[in-house]
Formats: structure tokens, C-alpha cells, sequence
């Protein structure tokens, strides 16, 4: 089975900003591959005049939060640097227990990247509160300057969103049939720890597992 | 077999794919329809109708509206084409405006401008190899499997397009503006201008293959919606209600009299005139308006018993115009395109709100002059006129009754269930009585109470014919007299020309030997005679209520009031004054302050009838005198 790549289109956004971007990204993605029973929830980002489509499971939603709380961490300890979440679909898979090989195995076959661009450094207010507010600076020049900066944000992550929807129409073949009683595919949120090396690991691992090279664009 | 089988199944498919497209595109532009969504109380994804359940998403009942399209447009190989019309209204808010201004300025967007135009088609014009019977089996899960992905990037799709963001701020409950989107499904559709086309895009999602076809899904959209200035309707046209009659809670002006207590049973049983500065003033007479009296009755219902008289809803009882105003405003604006659900967004915000103090029926205050001006200085009060009158006979029993104490609240309805608790044959007759004159309606309760207030206050004086009656009844009770004065009453009301009602001594003056006949039948001849309202029946309706205002019981129900009643229950040598000295442990600030209200409307009303009633209360002075 091949593995879909999605390499999405970087987007430079502040810190406080990051919780609503992945949250709206992820969860997007997501509800295009929760494809057992829905009940489509629209959610108004707070910084941005865009709504996104969550598929209503609570867990799905808990763990999303999770990871990105831990995005968040990750990105306060190494500011100003580019960095990237991968959305992993895989299937289980059993397998002979081998040497390098566990009883299951996880194929692998869809990835989505999302290339983030923090762009300054975190404040001092705690990253796990879910409604990160804007802070707002004196002067008429800075407002309009965020205003500004802000439709642009706005308008690259509708752009991301459209090439979401382009890539879920277009590549439709590779999806495994669903399942009875699942909402959506095994899923796994990855992003660089806190080293490094330890992040390109996890790739090496994932190509092992998947057995076809990583397709980066 | 198989074949056909599958066929079915994909037929089904393509059918179900058509009505959950039309289902997500409407619930995701037309206002009305998505609050018909959003009212439905969700269900657990485990009780969720069958036929939410396709494609794996599940949106919620259909509005009648969608099942009738569904139906319309079952031709599976037609395409559906879906227009969302964006309808922008004048943007003046005065038909006057509109004389002096041009409907539409120069430049401005049309009035209807399709937005965005949703192409459903089931292409079978490539016609592909037949598949084998195993690939059959598996096209149509795959079809099903693709046409989930395809509605899901639809619905995310939706939230992105320009005109989402109208169908928002269209959707906003608090907000309406000069805009509506409505839409039009059809099989066929008039192109676009060139003008229009520079001004759409159109994107198309990938085909899902459904052997022997494939089905297509495509959008032109406006990508700028900046041209539609979507005006909100900040204010409200000036509408000015020429028969507006208020309420207390908006007027100050009206305000029940509530705190000065009136007790009108405390000063109609007593019936003696407490002091006051004007000797000629008769004490149950209204002397100001005949609106004051009817809080005090109010008052006391709601004291002793629910309020059960409460007078039917009636359409005058407006305390919130401007909120009815402007749900009426609204439901015009709508179009008729727009569904019947629009009005859903209307019903949080009530139009009326029951108001403690009712205001006094529009009817009542346009055909009396007088009482209309009494209404502008007194209290407003609906006066149920028919019911009032059961009712004060009813509070007239309970006061001058012993056994009436246990009567049930003060319900006209429940005047049967009253006679059956009775414990007193008399009162079990006089209850027989009511019923007959209920069933004669309204004006019946009128001469009951003028009958009973009769009853109560001369006794002694009309004694022949009460003794009379009395005998013949074997009962000594007021209530089988008073029904019988009632009928003397109802006689005297057709033979002279009753000016002035509230003086009920007129009564008195002008008695014709009492009919003895106690007969249900007479009640309804009585009721068919009856003074109608807004004629004669103005002044005999003031009369009414102060008479009723004063046989009603207390507010406060004190018991050991009526115990002591009923010990002087027999035998009214004491007259009023044996009564008024029962009641005046009771009640006698609380009368003193009726009186005064009392005095105030009598004097407006009196002011009208003129000299007659100065002589007839003459008469009536002398007659408590003999009393």
C-alpha cells in the first residue's frame, strides 16, 4: 500500500497562535479521515474568521490537545526555529514476532506534515490554557501592523485548509475500507522531541516500519 | 441478479448522495433551515434515524422543505443544480422615503445575485467496461467509501467559500439586516452573464466513480460578497399605536391601588357609610372610574384563591409592543421564499408578557368615554365583565354565607364542584340558581350581584318579599333571598331606565313586587334582557363592580371572621350595621380607603349622569336610615 504524503504549506505564526492553528489543521485533517459515524461539530477560531469542521469525538479532541500542549512545550524550550508536526494514519497489521519486529505492525498510509514557523518568543501566561488572547500594544501603527500581519496568517491558513480538501479529493484510493464501529483510523501525532536526533529516529522507525522510503517534497 | 442487486444498491447511492448534498449545501447557507437544525435536541449517535446515517454523517432531521425537493427531483440522471440567491432589499427603512429617493442607486448590486450555483450530476455519458461480478460486488462500497470523503471535504469546503460568512451574520439571532439568502433547486439553470462569470470561480471536486457513471460535484461561487453591504436594521420604524392603553408597569401613571387595601367585602357588607366628608356621597357608589375597584378584586382572588378568573388572553394585553412590533416587522421582511421555519427565530423573545396589572380592555375604554378617562387616573384593569359578576356573587355568598366559606376558589367553572361541597340546602339552591343564570350568561351575574348587595343591605325593608321567599325556600339563607331580589332586580333594570347603575339603592327605589318564580328559565328571560354592554350596560357594569367590590370577601381570610358571620347569620335586625360592626374588627382603614377610591370614581361617573343620581341618592340616605 502506498503512503500518501502531505507536505503542507508552512505558515509563520506567533506563539500564541499556535494552539489554534494545529488545533484547526489537525482537526480538519482528521474529520476528512473519521470516516465511521459523525456528527460534524463547526468550532469559530477566535483569531482568525475561519470555522472548522471536528467530528465530535471527545477523546479525539482530548488528544489533539494533548499533543499540542506538548507542541507548545517543545517550541517554548527551542524559540525561533522552524518545526513540524506529522499526522500519521497507519493500520495494525500482526505480524510474526522477529528480532526487530513486534507481534503488531503499524502501516503506515497517509502522512500529513504540518510546517510550522514560530516567529516569537513565548509569553510568560501558561501554553495550556485554551484560549490564548492577544495582547494588545499601545500605538495605532502596531495594531494595524498585527492587523495586517494577522490577514495574513488568516489567509495562508485558509490556503492550507483548501490544499486539505484539494489533497483528500484527489487521493482517495489508498484509504483502507472502514471498519464497522470505528470512527476514524488509527492515528498518531509526532513532533520533535526535545532533542533532535531523537525526532529523526521516530522517521527511521516509521520508514522501517512502512517499508517504503519517507516521500519528502 | 446479482448485477441488478447491485445496480439497486448503487442507484441507491447516487439517490441518497443527491438528498445529502442538498441537505449539507442548505443547512450550510439558508438561515431558516440551519435554525431548524440547530433546534433539534442532537441524539446520540446510537439513536440516530436510519436515514441520518448515510454517508456517515449525520445532520440532523430533514426540514419539510428538503423532503419535498427530494421528491421533486428524483431523476437521477438529471443534474441538480442548487442556487444560493442573495435578495438585498431597499435600503430605506420608510415607505415615505422611498417617494423622494430612487429604489435602486446607480452601480449597486442587482436586488438578486446568485452567489454560489452547486452542480450534482450523475455523468453516465462515458460508458466503462463492464466489471466482473467480483468488482461489482466491491464498486459500490468503494462508491460509498468516496462519496463519504466527498461530503466530508464538502462540508469543510462550505465553511470556507465567501458566502459562509454572510449566512453567519444572516443567522445571527440579535442582528437582521436588509439581506435574506434563499435558494432554488432546479434541474436546469439560466447561465451566467459574462459580467457574472469574471466575477465567480468554480471549483470542482474530483468525480467519485459509481459504475456505470460517476458522480460530479462542482461550485461557481462570487469571490467577493464586499459589494452586498449588509445594512443592519439598527431601528425601528416609528409606529404609532393610536389606541395604545399601557400597562402599569410602563406607565407610572397606572398603578394598582393595591396598597391602600382595598377590601371591598369589608365596606359592602357593613354597607354603612364610614365617615367621610361629603354626607351625599353614597359609600358603594364609583366616584372616580370603576377601574380602581378591580384591582381590590383581583387582589382578593388572588389571596383567598388562584386566580381563576383571570381574564381569557386577551389581544389588548400588550405590554411589550415594541418586541411585538418588531417580530411583525421581521416576519415581513422575510421572503416568501425564505421557509416557515424563519419564524422560528422569533419565538425567544416572547411578543407578550402576562403583566401583573392588566390594562383595561381596549373595548372598554373606546366605547365609555368616561372610563376611558377614568383609565388615564386609575389603575388599568381588565374588567371581566361577565365573569367578575359570577364571581363577585361568588365572593358575595362566601362573605354573607357562613357555609360559603368552604367554597371553592373563584372560578366560574367550578361552581358545580362548589354546590356539591355546600353543606346548606340553601346554599346547595342558590348555587342551583347560579348555574342557571351561568348558563344565561353574562348580564345574569350582574343583577345576581346587584341582587345579592340588595339582599345584604335591606333585608329588613324588602322583608315582605324576602320572608316571602324565605318561607317558601324553608331556608332562612340570604343566598336563596338574593337570587330571588336578583330576579326583582332584573325586572326593575327592564322597566326604568337605569342611568345610574352603580347606585344600587336605585334598586330599591324602584321595586316591583317580587316575582317569586326562582326558576332557571326566568334567569336565561333575564339574561336576554339584560342591559347589553357598551350601551346601557356601561353604567349597570360600574354598578356591577361596586357591588361586587363590596360583598367580596377580605383579603385576608381571616376565619374567626366567618365563624362570627355565621352566628349572625339569621336575622338581620342589626342590618348593615350588625354586619358592618362584624367587619369592623376587620376591616375598617381598608374600607375607609375604599370608600375614598370608591367616592373618587363615582364622582367622575357622576359627573356625567347629572342631577338624577343626586336625587336618587337622597332616597338612598333615607333608606338606611330606616335601616
Amino acid at each position: 500500500m502506498n503512503c500518501e504524503v502531505c507536505q503542507l504549506k508552512e505558515l509563520e505564526v506567533e506563539h500564541f497562535e499556535i494552539r489554534e492553528v494545529l488545533r484547526c489543521i489537525l482537526h480538519t485533517i482528521v474529520f476528512h479521515r473519521a470516516l465511521g459515524l459523525v456528527r460534524p461539530k463547526d468550532v469559530d477560531l477566535e483569531l482568525f474568521e475561519i470555522t472548522y469542521v471536528q467530528c465530535g469525538d471527545v477523546e479525539l479532541e482530548k488528544k489533539i490537545d494533548e499533543k499540542i500542549d506538548q507542541f507548545i512545550s517543545w517550541v517554548e524550550k527551542h524559540p525561533n526555529k522552524k518545526s513540524q508536526i506529522c499526522l500519521s494514519f497507519y493500520e495494525v497489521k500482526s505480524k510474526q514476532p522477529s528480532w526487530f519486529t513486534n507481534k503488531t505492525e503499524r502501516l503506515y498510509w497517509e502522512q500529513w506534515y504540518v510546517n510550522l514557523n514560530v516567529t516569537q518568543q513565548p509569553k510568560q501566561h501558561s501554553s495550556k490554557s485554551h484560549h490564548t488572547k492577544v495582547v494588545v500594544d499601545p500605538g495605532e501603527s502596531a495594531n494595524e501592523e498585527r492587523s495586517s500581519r494577522r490577514a495574513m496568517v488568516e489567509a495562508s491558513l485558509r490556503e492550507v485548509l483548501f490544499q486539505i480538501i484539494k489533497f483528500v479529493n484527489e487521493k482517495k484510493d489508498h484509504v483502507p475500507p472502514i471498519s464497522e464501529g470505528v470512527i476514524y483510523f488509527p492515528y498518531e501525532i509526532t513532533m520533535p522531541s526535545s532533542s533532535d536526533s531523537a525526532f529523526g529516529m521516530d522517521m527511521i522507525k516509521r520508514m522501517l516500519h512502512s517499508g517504503h522510503p519517507t516521500m519528502l517534497s | 441478479m446479482e448485477m441488478d442487486r447491485e445496480s439497486g444498491k448503487l442507484e441507491q447511492i447516487v439517490s441518497q448522495f443527491r438528498s445529502k448534498i442538498l441537505h449539507v449545501i442548505l443547512n450550510s447557507r439558508i438561515p431558516s433551515l440551519h435554525h431548524h437544525y440547530q433546534q433539534q435536541e442532537p441524539l446520540s449517535l446510537a439513536r440516530v434515524r436510519k436515514s441520518d446515517k448515510w454517508f456517515n454523517l449525520v445532520l440532523g432531521d430533514r426540514a419539510a422543505a428538503l423532503e419535498n425537493l427530494n421528491f421533486s427531483l428524483r431523476n437521477l440522471l438529471d443534474p441538480m443544480i442548487i442556487d444560493i440567491i442573495l435578495v438585498h432589499h431597499s435600503s430605506c427603512s420608510s415607505s415615505v422615503d422611498n417617494l423622494y429617493t430612487p429604489s435602486a442607486a446607480v452601480g449597486s448590486p442587482s436586488d438578486e445575485t446568485v452567489i454560489e450555483r452547486w452542480v450534482v450530476q450523475y455523468d453516465c455519458a462515458r460508458v466503462n467496461a463492464t466489471p466482473s461480478g467480483a468488482d461489482t460486488s466491491s464498486s459500490y462500497k468503494k462508491t460509498y467509501k468516496k462519496s463519504i470523503i466527498l461530503l466530508r471535504s464538502l462540508f469543510a469546503q462550505m465553511r470556507l467559500l465567501p458566502a459562509y460568512r454572510i449566512f453567519r451574520q444572516l443567522s445571527s439571532l440579535s442582528q437582521t439586516y436588509n439581506v435574506d439568502l434563499v435558494y432554488k433547486v432546479s434541474s436546469f439553470s439560466h447561465p451566467f452573464s459574462r459580467e457574472e462569470e469574471g466575477a465567480m470561480k468554480e471549483y470542482s471536486f474530483v468525480p467519485v466513480e459509481a459504475f456505470p457513471g460517476r458522480l460530479c460535484v462542482s461550485v461557481t461561487y462570487r469571490t467577493a460578497l464586499s459589494d452586498f453591504n449588509l445594512e443592519p436594521l439598527v431601528s425601528l420604524p416609528s409606529n404609532i399605536i393610536t389606541d395604545y392603553v399601557g400597562s402599569p408597569t410602563t406607565d407610572p401613571m397606572r398603578s394598582f391601588p393595591s396598597e391602600k387595601g382595598f377590601h371591598a367585602t369589608s365596606f359592602s357588607i357593613r354597607g354603612a357609610r364610614p365617615p367621610s366628608p361629603s354626607p351625599f356621597q353614597r359609600p358603594h357608589s364609583w366616584s372616580s372610574g370603576f377601574h380602581k375597584g378591580l384591582p381590590l378584586m383581583q387582589n382578593q382572588s388572588l389571596a383567598g384563591s388562584p386566580p381563576a378568573y383571570r381574564t381569557s388572553p386577551k389581544p389588548y394585553d400588550v405590554v411589550s409592543p415594541q418586541s411585538d412590533i418588531y417580530g411583525n416587522r421581521i416576519r415581513s421582511r422575510l421572503p416568501t421564499l425564505q421557509q416557515a421555519t424563519a419564524y422560528d427565530e422569533y419565538q425567544l423573545s416572547p411578543p407578550f408578557s402576562a403583566s401583573a396589572s392588566p390594562s383595561p380592555p381596549a373595548y372598554l375604554s373606546g366605547a365609555n368615554p368616561v372610563v376611558a378617562h377614568h383609565c388615564s387616573e386609575t389603575a388599568p384593569v381588565t374588567i371581566p365583565f361577565p365573569l367578575t359578576g359570577r364571581n363577585s356573587f361568588y365572593l358575595s355568598l362566601n362573605s354573607s354565607d357562613p357555609s360559603r366559606h368552604s367554597l371553592p376558589p373563584l372560578s366560574p367553572r367550578s361552581s358545580k364542584h362548589d354546590a356539591s361541597s355546600q353543606e346548606s340546602p340553601s346554599g346547595i339552591r342558590s348555587y342551583r340558581k347560579l348555574e342557571a343564570l351561568r348558563a344565561g350568561e353574562s348580564p345574569s351575574g350582574l343583577s345576581i350581584n346587584y341582587s345579592a348587595q340588595k339582599m345584604v343591605r335591606d333585608t329588613k325593608d324588602d322583608s315582605g318579599r324576602f320572608s316571602g321567599l324565605l318561607s317558601s325556600s324553608g331556608s332562612p339563607r340570604i343566598g336563596f333571598s338574593r337570587s330571588s331580589s336578583r330576579l326583582s332586580f332584573q325586572d326593575d333594570m327592564d322597566d326604568c331606565e337605569f342611568s345610574c347603575p352603580f347606585d344600587v339603592d336605585d334598586i330599591d327605589v324602584s321595586d316591583s313586587p317580587a316575582s317569586q318564580n326562582i326558576e332557571g328559565k326566568k334567569a336565561l328571560d333575564f339574561t336576554a334582557q339584560s342591559v347589553p354592554v357598551g350601551k346601557k350596560s356601561q353604567d349597570a357594569a360600574v354598578g356591577m363592580l361596586v357591588h361586587m367590590l363590596r360583598t367580596a370577601p377580605p383579603l385576608r381570610q381571616d376565619p374567626s371572621c366567618y365563624s362570627t358571620h355565621s352566628s349572625k347569620t339569621v336575622g338581620y335586625e342589626g342590618g348593615v350595621g350588625t354586619a358592618s360592626g362584624f367587619f369592623m374588627p376587620c376591616k375598617t382603614a381598608d374600607a375607609l380607603e375604599e370608600l375614598k377610591s370608591y367616592r373618587e370614581m363615582r364622582d367622575l361617573l357622576l359627573s356625567k349622569s347629572g342631577t338624577r343620581v343626586v336625587r336618587k341618592e337622597g332616597t338612598r340616605v333615607v333608606r338606611k336610615e330606616e335601616m
